[in-house]
């Protein structure tokens, strides 16, 4: 089976600005992909480019789809929230679920209903009489009722109270996920989604500094913190960051020998926003 | 087809001017037939009085016909302005195009919607007012004139000109509606400034660095030439009904149809170099569309 996105050499200019410099990756079935890289590193790019909203050098394949395109056909099978304001303020709930279900072929109108009834949000309400969080649940029970083979989600948060994020999540979770669905999501708020990916893509500068699953993010890569003493012998260790933290030096390894750096310190898991702050300012040194 | 509906639909929802101003416009003309005065001619015989409101029932129609394709050439062309523009600029684009619905589908439609939904909106409203004031004018006339003034042939000939005005209008105006969904998808402020800045720098470059005004020319003959193209207004004799009143003279057209002059619109190279134009825009705005998402 074919990887469900794959970009080879995906380039994308504007003007003299690079945003998106042969960024290689692939995507497989059943994940929940975090894209994540500091702003301005081609995140929402490489999303726009997926989603067929934006031309690009290079190659690359949506559900098998050249998304610019195909953009029309790949959405029958993708659908995507970018950014959750957008629901225009002149559009009623009631109009909304009336228009994806009459344009769009896996909709399903009972359970969009359905999800719109737990939020207590009536069809007559316009958007504009909605606040940020309302707004997000309806287009959240829009999109959670189309049975669709991707999601993507560009910063879906983006603005919302801690609760209204937590329930963002959780919904997504319980409600949307399974085996046959795949889900790409970028956001800043990386501990907010650590639990939920199955993978990450760390992007910056327009390229993508590292694909890995989590699995492999658990073995490959270990941290220790270690007195100012045993400095200089975790130094030969070859860590490719270190970070000082209340008296003591935090250095991060990959490949490591588990058993020596256990002699030194601490051991400890990287969890996803060390390893990103790691690898991101290690390249900028 | 079931897509382009709900996308029409979507029109409707967004900008309900599409059909307040045209109820709007047809209640204030309702209310002028019902409280407005009007004079009736002294001793003449009945014969004339009927032939003077006879020519005029029918100006009435033509004045009514005028006042809405007026009113709704100035509201489409709004409409196209701003049509491409108004979801870029709330971001709302993004949700539009999460939809499978492909950006042709949306241009045409809502070409469409400007050039076809919306003047047999106005046509079907227009009919409205129309009934509705002879309806009113009758009953207010008929204690000084025996019988219903009614003219039904008068009106199927109205309803003939109405289709045939929103043909040849949506094939004679598409460079224009075209260019203003051109702007409407590619602008990121200012649309109005934007539809009359490139023809006009264009106009002002070829007088300076030219001399010649070939292009001002042009645009003037597209904005300023339907009727001329469209219509014929043929003095002939033969097309009219002369009526003398003491010193007036009332001409009544034998029928307003030998007033529409389709073989000449149809037969020239004006309009169909002008579609084709139109043709070419339109392409150029499907592909404004895919690439500019936001403002």
């Amino acid at each position: 089976m074919p990887a469900l996105i794959e970009a080879r050499d995906l380039t994308k200019k504007y003007g003299a600005h690079v945003a998106l410099d042969r960024a290689n990756f692939t995507v497989e079935a059943g994940r929940i992909v975090g894209l994540i890289g500091p702003n301005g590193a081609g995140k929402t790019t490489a999303l726009r480019a997926i989603l067929g909203l934006t031309a690009y050098e290079g190659r690359l394949r949506v559900l098998d789809r050249e998304p610019f395109r195909g953009r029309a056909e790949l959405m029958r099978d993708a659908c995507f929230i970018a950014d959750v304001a957008v629901l225009p303020a002149w559009l009623r709930v009631d109009q909304a679920i009336d228009f994806v279900a009459g344009v769009h072929p896996r909709f399903r109108r009972d359970r969009a209903v359905g999800l719109l009834a737990k939020t207590g949000i009536t069809g007559g309400r316009r958007m504009r009489e909605l606040s940020k969080g309302m707004k997000t649940q309806v287009h959240l029970a829009l999109t959670m009722a189309i049975d669709a083979k991707l999601l993507v989600l560009d910063e879906p948060t983006l603005g919302l109270d801690i609760l209204a994020r937590r329930a963002f999540y959780d919904a997504l979770v319980n409600d949307y996920m399974d085996d046959t669905r795949t889900i790409l999501i970028t956001t800043h708020q990386v501990e907010e989604v650590e639990n939920l990916l199955t993978d990450v893509l760390f992007i910056d500068k327009g390229r993508i500094v590292l694909d890995s699953s989590l699995d492999d993010i658990a073995t490959r890569y270990a941290a220790v913190a270690v007195a100012a003493d045993n400095l200089d012998a975790a130094r030969a260790g070859k860590p490719f960051h270190e970070r000082r933290m209340l008296g003591k030096v935090v250095l991060y390894y990959e490949q490591p020998n588990l058993e020596q750096l256990a002699t030194l310190g601490e051991v400890h898991a990287l969890s996803i926003a060390d390893l990103f702050v790691a690898k991101l300012s290690g390249e900028a040194e | 087809m079931n897509t382009a509906i709900w996308l029409v639909r979507r029109e409707f929802w967004e900008n309900r001017a599409i059909w307040m101003i045209p109820a709007v416009l047809g209640g204030l003309l309702v209310l002028a037939s019902l409280f407005g005065g009007y004079r009736v001619l002294g001793a003449v015989d009945l014969a004339t009085v009927r032939t003077v409101v006879q020519a005029g029932a029918l100006d009435g129609m033509i004045f009514i016909v005028v006042t809405f394709f007026v009113v709704m050439s100035i509201y489409s062309t709004w409409y196209l302005l701003d049509c491409l523009y108004a979801d870029r600029k709330d971001r709302s684009i993004l949700f539009w195009k999460s939809m499978p619905i492909s950006d042709t589908a949306t241009v045409a439609c809502k070409l469409g919607t400007a050039l076809i939904v919306i003047p047999l909106l106005y046509f079907a409203l227009a009919d409205l007012t129309t009934l509705i004031m002879a309806f009113i004018i009758s009953v207010r006339a008929n204690s000084y004139v025996d019988s219903s003034l009614w003219r039904g042939g008068l009106w199927l000939q109205i309803q003939a000109l109405w289709l045939y005005l929103i043909v040849t209008a949506a094939i004679w105006y598409l460079p224009v509606a075209a260019w203003l969904l051109v702007v409407s998808a590619w602008a990121r402020r200012a649309v109005m400034l934007w539809s009359i800045l490139p023809p006009l720098a264009l106009v002002i470059a070829e007088r300076v660095f030219l001399g010649s005004h070939v292009i001002a020319g042009q645009l003037a003959a597209r904005l300023g030439g339907y009727f001329s193209h469209a219509l014929q207004y043929d003095p002939g004799a033969a097309n009219w009904i002369t009526t003398e009143i003491g010193h007036d003279t009332i001409n009544t057209p034998v029928s307003v149809l030998r007033f529409l002059n389709a073989g000449g619109f149809f037969s020239s190279s004006d309009t169909w170099i002008g579609a084709a134009v139109g043709a070419a825009l339109i392409a150029g705005a499907i592909q404004l569309r895919m690439r500019r998402t936001e403002i």
